[in-house]
Parts: structure tokens; C-alpha cells; sequence
């Protein structure tokens, strides 16, 4: 069961021990004062019929009225313990189960293989992937599956397919490849991080590939990247923009060398750049970005 | 083309989209109506002048327009349309009334005949290229008006022996680097005993500094699919594989299109034009990896793997793909094998020199005045290319080296130029042919700095098979940075020069071989450069950041372009005074020297 459903179900059982109670309570004070009403009533009968035998069938039905109330009692008072104890248990155990979610998150258990096969992730990588984990819909790949085959060599197409659709390569959508298909984790984890075009961390809204190939190198790729992410403000070591709207990265060769330096966003190519036409080729794609 | 018919042609491929070439496009468009017809074509070689617009008149000759805007596009359109009378008179009236867009065309118009464009195109001999610019790359009947397929249609009645025997007898070198005999490597995969055999055509270009395979595929993809299927035949394989670099989506969906236009016509497919050989075509992305260049790695990609090369022999075209035979072609190779066939292996051999035939295609860039795809003929000189063809150095600086053959190459100085291109020539220099990367350096480029560029490169790219290539070239690499930072220790030359024998001896495939390549030759001849990093501390060119400072001289007139362009704030505002900058915050960039117009800023060593 999910938090906030698990959090709903013990508050109500909470409710509902605290009205039985009450109940029983309320039930207690009021027995409590109405049976020796009731004991005296029968005592003054039990005279009268001794005097009057004519009143005998009154005595016997007021008994029996009596009799019945106290087995309606008794059934309401059992009744009502048990759904004390019932709730009782939902709530601790609820209680208990949202204190200790509290502390860790529910493990999930891999669908095959340890989770451990995923090298290149790191921690924060991870938790990124957990966080956006669950909205993954997974029909995508059954379907690339059914398209590209289950075998070993369909490895790369699928990846390739992947990446195409969700923008880098979702550690669940990779499980569920190695769940249906003859790849192995270990090949995937090979793969994935061997070629420079699979990423295993979620990208911004649009890719800048900047080009530092020879000529755009010897052209001042350097500073154009610097520019970007300085203008971008993309921190030491991240490759992505604190929006989430630019991922930058450094690409081998775009093959545009005559027009060195060379940027790509998204398909968009940009050539002769400096640092300050850099930023507005960027506008290309994001007019509202660099008003 | 009908007589009095106007037909504009518009540069599209990634080079012209990249220069706004579209909007050109639509431009063209939408002022011809329907007085012009306006064809997208590949690339014509020359993008240091894109978008380029081709004009062309029943009997007139071709008008050539560079660097066209969308307004210089509709004035290309009136000027070469037919006039409707009233119609035109009344625009041009309206035009001169309201004084819109003023183009200048003769600012655009590039005369072929002579001047910059005909040194550009004069030395070359085109043969891959010969469509390139001229045809519309998504249309299969403009590939065939210009003889297209009819070399496929001749080698299937010829016998797969005597198509082997033609390109054997043409000369033909494998263009993708190291130059092995193609009709030799055809013959080999034919004798390979097996049903089931495979060719590949390489066009995982992944060579920083080089796009010829790029744009023949994006502008001429039908001449691959041709030179594929001849290959095929000849060796007598039912697949095909064409293997694209992904980071040229626009190549891999023109020859996705290509395949379902060739197939629709049957030239590929079932039963090619009644011949009864068959031949399945499939494209592959790379998904980036440098090393799926070499074949076995290109190979372990395809099998779904990680492209680690393994030990030759067994040769691909012995135990290739799945086990099976396989031929591994470059593009340019298998573009070339069509022209062959269709002029005869003795007009291809005609051309070039004893050992090396043919043309060969380069990608001119770098700091050179005119960049582009050139095709020449083999044996022209280094020098010739860059003077000539290419017209010298930008801003008239002074020519220093050509650096050939990407991180498997190496740096060719000014005076080897008159090095002639050609496959047993140029590895005396200690570079290689490669693929066809020709990258020019001048004055301001610190040969140290490349060579570390290109062992980063390589670096990151060896697939950690062999210790001395991941181990070595990151030796190589840290000691490249010191020198560039000025941290360099007294014996760091003598490792550096042992490095470079043991990775080159140590490693199995071709990017662990010529890796120290770029290190050796920059060490052969600018070893006074790798001197005065170390013991100076001073870069002679004036590049590596560590090593520099920019200072304003007394020449500053108080201008303030420098601190406009500057993008960290290093240049205070101060209109009229001598301007000063900040060396704590300054990152070397070079904005500032590049806007000054007084040559008022200047790299000074700070020793």
C-alpha cells in the first residue's frame, strides 16, 4: 500500500477505536445506573404476585423483557470489544509502519538480478532515477521488444530506441529489458556505459552537443563551452542547468569543421559561433530563455 | 530542363541548414511561385560559403551565389525570372517608392569561371563528388538521369571475377586509412568458402575534423547504395549493412529514404533487375565509440557488444559478422567502385600517381581561408591544397602546419608542405593518409596544446583492452598537461618519447597503434616548442592558458569593444582611458584581442 493511503486507513481505525470506546463507556455509565432500577422493579412484582396471583404473567413478561435486554447487552458490549481490538491492531500496526517509513524508504525488490549491476550510477544519479521513477510507463519497451527481437545482438538498437524515447536510459525500463529478452544485465551495463551516446541520468529539456572536434578546438570550442555554462549556471561536475532546461555536453566531431565552432541543439545545428552568439543560439529553441 | 526553364538549387545539407540555409529555401520559394523551379541539393563542396544558391538557365551559364541571406534569395529570384511586364515594373517601382531591401547581389554572386571560386574548384577532379550540389539527394530519378545504376546494371552481366578484375586493375586503395588494395580485399572475401556473407559499409566516421563520409552520404546516397551493391555482387553476399554515425541524423535518414526508393525500383532487393541475386539492406547507427571505426570492433557493435577490436587474423573478410565472411568498405570506397565501372578502371588509373590512384576527398578546415570538401587528384602537393584551393590563411597569418589524419595522424610543418598526397608518401612524414581530416594550424596554434588535444581524445576512446593504450596514453596525457600547465619536470620529454614506442608497440588495433602519432610528429619537428613550455615556461603561440596573460597596451584608445565582448567582467567600463584587465578573473579567452580593432591587446608571458 502507498503512503498516503497507508496514512488515510490508520487514522481511521484510530476513529473508530476511540468511538468503541466511548461506546462502551457511555453503555457502562448507563447500565450501570438503569439495573438496579430494574432489580427493584422485579423485587416489587415478585411481592405483588405473591399477594395477587392474577399478576404472575406480568412478573414472567417483565422477566423475560429484562432477560433479553441484559443478552442484547451483553452481545453489544462483546461486539463492540472486538471492533476495539481489530482497530486497536490497524491502528498500531499502521502507526508503526508510517514511523518506520519515516526513517527509510521501502526496498524494492529488483525484478531479476542484485541491484548492484548498475556501476556508472551513481548515488545521486540513483535517487535522481527514484524520484522520477515511478510515472516510467513501460509499454514502450514491450513494444520495442516485440519490434527488435530478443536477441543478444538487438542490444544496441533497442538502447539506441530507448534513449530516443525517453531521453536517456531509465534503470526500470533496462530491468524490464533484461526481464524479457535474451540481454544480460551484465551486457547492458557493458554497453551502456561503453558508448558515448547513452546517458543513465535524466537530461534537460533540450541537449546542447557542443562540437570539440580539431577544428572547432583549434577555433576556440573551449570557451564556448565555458561560456555556456557559465551563462547557464551549470555547476562543477553536473552537466545540466539548475532548471532543468539545457544539458551541455562535449561531443567528438559534429562534421561541420568549416564552420567551426560548431553547437547542436536538439537538431538544431549553429556554426561560426563566439561566446556571445553561443548564448543566442540557444534562443533558437527557448526564445523566452535570453529575453 | 526546358528551354527558357529557370531551375535554382539550394545547398541542404547539414553545413547549409546549419548556415540558415532553410529560410533561404523558403524564401526561394515562396518569391519564385511558380516561375523557377527550386530543388534542395546536397552540399557542393564549398561551405565556407554557405547556404549556397545555384542559378541555372537552358543555355546560359550556372550563376553561383554564396553566404545568401533570405533577402538576397528573392532578389536572386527577380533578377533571373522572367519579367512579367507590368506585374515586375509595378514591384520594382513599389520597391524603389518604399525603399525595401536593398541587396546588393553582386556582394553574393561567386563568379566559377574565375577568381576565389575557380582556384577553389579548378585543381579539383571530381569523381565522388561529381553529384554532390547537383542533385536533389531525396530523388532516385535525378540519381539515374546522371548515369546512376547503370554501373550495377553492367557488373550483373558480368561475371563477379571480371568486376573484381576491373577494380583490381583501377588501383583502387581503401579510402578509409590505411590504403590496403581494394580489389585485393574483394578478391579475398569472394574466396572465402561460405553461403552466407556479409558487406558492410563503414561510415561510422568518427575522426574529429573530418565529414567527407558525411556528405556524400547526405547528398549522393544512391552512388553508396550502387558501390555497396557491386560490392556484394561481386564477393556474393546477400547483406548489406550500412553502418552511420549517429551524430549525422540528416545522412542516416536520406539513405534510409534512398533504400526504399532503390528497392521500389529494384536495385536492391529480390532478384536485382532480373539478374537473380538478391541483397537485403539494413542501417545501423553507431551509438558513438571512435574505435567501431576498426573493423573487428565495428563487428562486436553489430553483435550487440562493446567494440573492442580483437586480434587479426582471422581477417573479417575470413570470419567477419556471426563467423561469416565480411567485407568492411569505407564510404568513399564503395562511392568511388560506380565511377570506376563507368568510365573503365584505365581512366581511374590514369589519375594520380605510381602507388596511389584516383582522387581523394579531404575535409579542409581549420584556420584556413576557404574550407570545405575538396576532391583532388593524388599527388598534388600539401602546399597546392592550402595555398591554392583552399587560399591561404585567415587574417593573413602565417601557415605553420596541416594536421592530417586525425588522432591517427599527425602534424605536417609548413616546410614539408611540398609533401605530395599519396598513400607511401605521406607516412614519411609520420602521419598518415587517414581518412581524409586535413586540419590547418597557423601561428597562434601551440603544436603542444594539439597533441595533448588529440591524446585526450584517444584516451577517452581506447576501449581498455590493451594495457599500453589505457594505461600509456593516460601516462601520455598527464604529462602533456604539466607541460601545457608549466609543471613539467626535467625528464618528462625522455618518458614521453618511450611512451610513445611502447604504446604504438604494445597495443592490438590501429587506435592504440597510432595513438602517440600526434605526440611523435610534434615532437619530430616543434620540439623547441615542447623545450620552452618546459624550461621557460613560456608558450611560443601564445595559447595555453596557464602560460599566458593579456595586457592593453599603450595603443588602447579607450574604445571600450574589449570590455563589451569581455563575458566574465574582467575589463572595467571606462570610456576614454586606457583600459585594464583583470588577471584574477580573466579566463584567457581571446574576445577581447579578437575585437580590438588597434591591436591594442596583447598575450605576454608573465615570466
Amino acid at each position: 500500500m502507498s503512503g498516503p493511503g497507508l496514512k488515510n486507513a490508520t487514522i481511521a481505525a484510530g476513529a473508530v477505536m476511540v468511538l468503541s470506546v466511548v461506546a462502551l463507556a457511555v453503555d457502562y455509565a448507563v447500565m450501570r445506573g438503569w439495573t438496579p432500577a430494574s432489580d427493584a422493579q422485579i423485587a416489587a412484582l415478585q411481592e405483588k404476585v405473591q399477594r395477587d396471583a392474577k399478576l404472575a404473567p406480568v412478573l414472567a413478561a417483565e422477566q423475560k423483557r429484562i432477560a433479553e435486554f441484559n443478552r442484547a447487552r451483553r452481545a453489544r458490549v462483546n461486539w463492540l470489544s472486538l471492533v476495539l481490538v481489530g482497530a486497536a491492531a490497524g491502528f498500531l500496526g499502521g502507526a508503526k509502519r508510517l514511523l518506520a517509513g519515516q526513517a527509510r524508504p521501502p526496498v524494492r525488490v529488483p525484478e531479476r538480478g542484485p541491484s548492484a549491476v548498475w556501476p556508472r550510477a551513481g548515488r545521486a544519479v540513483a535517487a535522481q532515477a527514484a524520484a522520477a521513477a515511478p510515472e516510467i510507463d513501460l509499454t514502450f519497451v514491450d513494444g520495442l521488444i516485440e519490434k527488435e527481437g530478443r536477441g543478444a545482438e538487438a542490444a544496441i538498437p533497442i538502447l539506441q530506441a530507448i534513449q530516443a524515447h525517453y531521453r536517456y536510459l531509465p534503470d526500470e525500463a533496462l530491468r524490464r529489458v533484461c526481464h524479457l529478452t535474451e540481454i544480460s544485465p551484465a551486457q547492458i551495463a557493458g554497453t551502456s556505459s561503453f558508448y558515448s551516446r547513452f546517458r543513465r541520468s535524466p537530461v534537460g529539456e533540450h541537449i546542447v552537443r557542443v562540437c570539440h572536434g580539431t577544428a572547432c578546438h583549434v577555433a576556440g570550442a573551449r570557451q564556448i563551452t565555458d561560456e555556456l555554462r557559465r551563462e547557464l549556471a551549470i555547476a562543477e561536475g553536473e552537466d545540466t542547468d539548475p532548471s532543468r532546461t539545457f544539458t551541455v555536453e562535449e561531443v567528438a566531431c559534429l562534421g561541420c569543421c568549416s564552420l567551426a565552432p560548431v553547437l547542436m541543439v536538439d537538431e538544431h545545428t549553429a556554426g561560426k559561433l563566439t561566446p556571445a552568439t553561443a548564448c543566442d543560439a540557444l534562443a533558437a529553441v527557448q526564445p523566452g530563455e535570453r529575453a | 530542363m526546358r528551354a527558357g526553364s529557370v531551375e535554382i538549387r539550394v545547398g541542404l545539407s547539414s553545413c547549409g541548414v546549419a548556415s540558415g540555409g532553410e529560410a533561404v529555401r523558403d524564401a526561394l520559394v515562396r518569391e519564385a511561385g511558380g516561375r523557377a523551379v527550386v530543388k534542395a541539393v546536397g552540399c557542393n563542396g564549398m561551405c565556407h560559403s554557405e547556404p549556397i544558391v545555384q542559378v541555372l538557365h537552358a543555355g546560359k551559364p550556372v550563376a553561383l551565389y554564396g553566404n545568401v541571406t533570405a533577402g538576397a534569395a528573392r532578389a536572386i529570384v527577380r533578377r533571373h525570372t522572367p519579367g512579367r511586364g507590368l506585374v515586375n515594373g509595378a514591384r520594382r517601382l513599389l520597391r524603389a517608392l518604399t525603399g525595401g531591401e536593398a541587396v546588393d547581389l553582386a556582394d553574393h554572386l561567386v563568379d566559377a569561371e574565375a577568381g576565389p571560386a575557380a582556384e577553389y574548384l579548378g585543381k579539383q577532379k571530381r569523381i565522388v563528388l561529381e553529384n554532390c550540389g547537383e542533385i536533389d539527394p531525396g530523388r532516385i530519378d535525378e540519381y539515374t538521369a546522371r548515369g546512376g545504376y547503370q554501373a550495377l546494371e553492367a557488373c550483373l552481366r558480368l561475371e563477379p571475377d571480371a568486376v573484381i578484375a576491373q577494380i583490381t586493375a583501377s588501383g583502387l586503395r581503401g579510402r578509409g586509412g590505411a590504403g590496403f588494395s581494394t580489389g585485393r580485399k574483394w578478391e579475398m572475401a569472394r574466396r572465402q568458402p561460405g553461403a552466407v556473407k556479409y558487406v558492410i559499409c563503414n561510415g561510422d566516421e568518427g575522426d574529429p575534423g573530418a565529414f567527407m563520409d558525411r556528405l556524400v552520404l547526405e547528398a549522393d546516397p544512391h552512388r553508396v547504395l550502387e558501390g555497396l551493391a557491386i560490392a556484394a555482387y561481386a564477393i556474393g553476399a546477400a547483406e548489406g549493412i550500412l553502418y552511420i554515425r549517429a551524430e549525422y541524423p540528416l545522412a542516416v535518414r536520406n539513405v534510409r529514404q534512398a533504400i526504399r526508393q532503390a528497392q521500389a525500383r529494384g536495385f536492391t532487393g529480390e532478384n536485382l533487375l532480373g539478374s537473380g541475386f538478391s541483397l537485403h539492406l539494413e542501417v545501423r547507427e553507431g551509438a558513438g565509440a571512435f574505435v567501431c571505426g576498426e573493423e573487428t570492433a565495428l563487428i562486436q557493435s553489430l553483435e550487440g557488444g562493446r567494440g573492442m577490436p580483437r586480434l587479426r587474423p582471422p581477417y573479417p573478410v575470413e570470419r567477419g559478422l556471426h563467423g561469416a565472411p565480411t567485407l568492411i568498405n569505407n564510404v568513399e570506397t564503395l562511392a568511388s567502385a560506380p565511377w570506376i565501372v563507368r568510365h573503365g578502371p584505365a581512366a581511374y588509373a590514369g589519375l594520380g600517381t605510381q602507388g596511389s590512384k584516383g582522387t581523394k576527398v579531404f575535409a579542409l578546415a581549420g584556420k584556413i581561408r576557404r574550407g570545405g570538401l575538396i576532391e583532388v587528384p593524388m599527388g598534388i602537393t600539401i602546399r597546392e591544397i592550402v595555398e591554392e584551393i583552399g587560399g591561404g590563411i585567415q587574417g593573413g597569418r602565417k601557415f605553420k602546419a596541416v594536421q592530417m589524419g586525425g588522432p591517427s595522424g599527425g602534424c605536417i610543418p609548413e616546410r614539408l608542405a611540398g609533401t605530395p598526397v599519396d598513400y607511401d608518401e605521406i607516412p614519411k612524414t609520420g602521419a598518415i593518409m587517414g581518412s581524409g581530416g586535413l586540419v590547418v594550424l597557423d601561428e597562434r596554434d601551440c603544436m603542444v596544446d594539439m597533441a595533448r588535444f588529440f591524446l585526450r581524445f584517444t584516451q577517452a576512446e581506447s576501449c581498455g583492452k590493451c594495457t599500453f593504450c589505457r594505461i600509456g596514453t593516460k601516462r601520455m596525457l598527464e604529462i602533456l598537461e604539466r607541460i601545457c600547465e608549466g609543471r613539467a619536470r626535467r625528464d618528462d620529454l625522455g618518458t614521453l618519447e618511450e611512451l610513445v614506442d611502447y604504446v604504438s608497440r604494445g597495443s592490438l588495433c590501429g587506435l592504440g597503434q597510432t595513438a602517440p602519432n600526434p605526440v611523435a610528429t610534434t615532437l619530430r619537428y616543434f620540439r623547441d616548442e615542447y623545450e620552452a613550455h618546459i624550461q621557460e615556461k613560456r608558450c611560443p603561440a601564445g595559447r595555453c592558458p596557464a602560460l599566458i596573460r593579456y595586457r592593453v597596451t599603450d595603443q588602447c584608445i579607450g574604445c571600450t569593444l574589449c570590455a563589451q565582448v569581455c563575458p566574465v567582467g574582467a575589463i572595467a567600463y571606462r570610456p576614454y582611458e586606457k583600459h585594464e584587465i583583470d588577471d584574477k578573473l580573466c579566463t584567457r579567452c581571446d574576445e577581447c584581442r579578437k575585437a580590438c580593432q588597434d591591436d591594442a591587446v596583447e598575450v605576454v608571458s608573465p615570466c
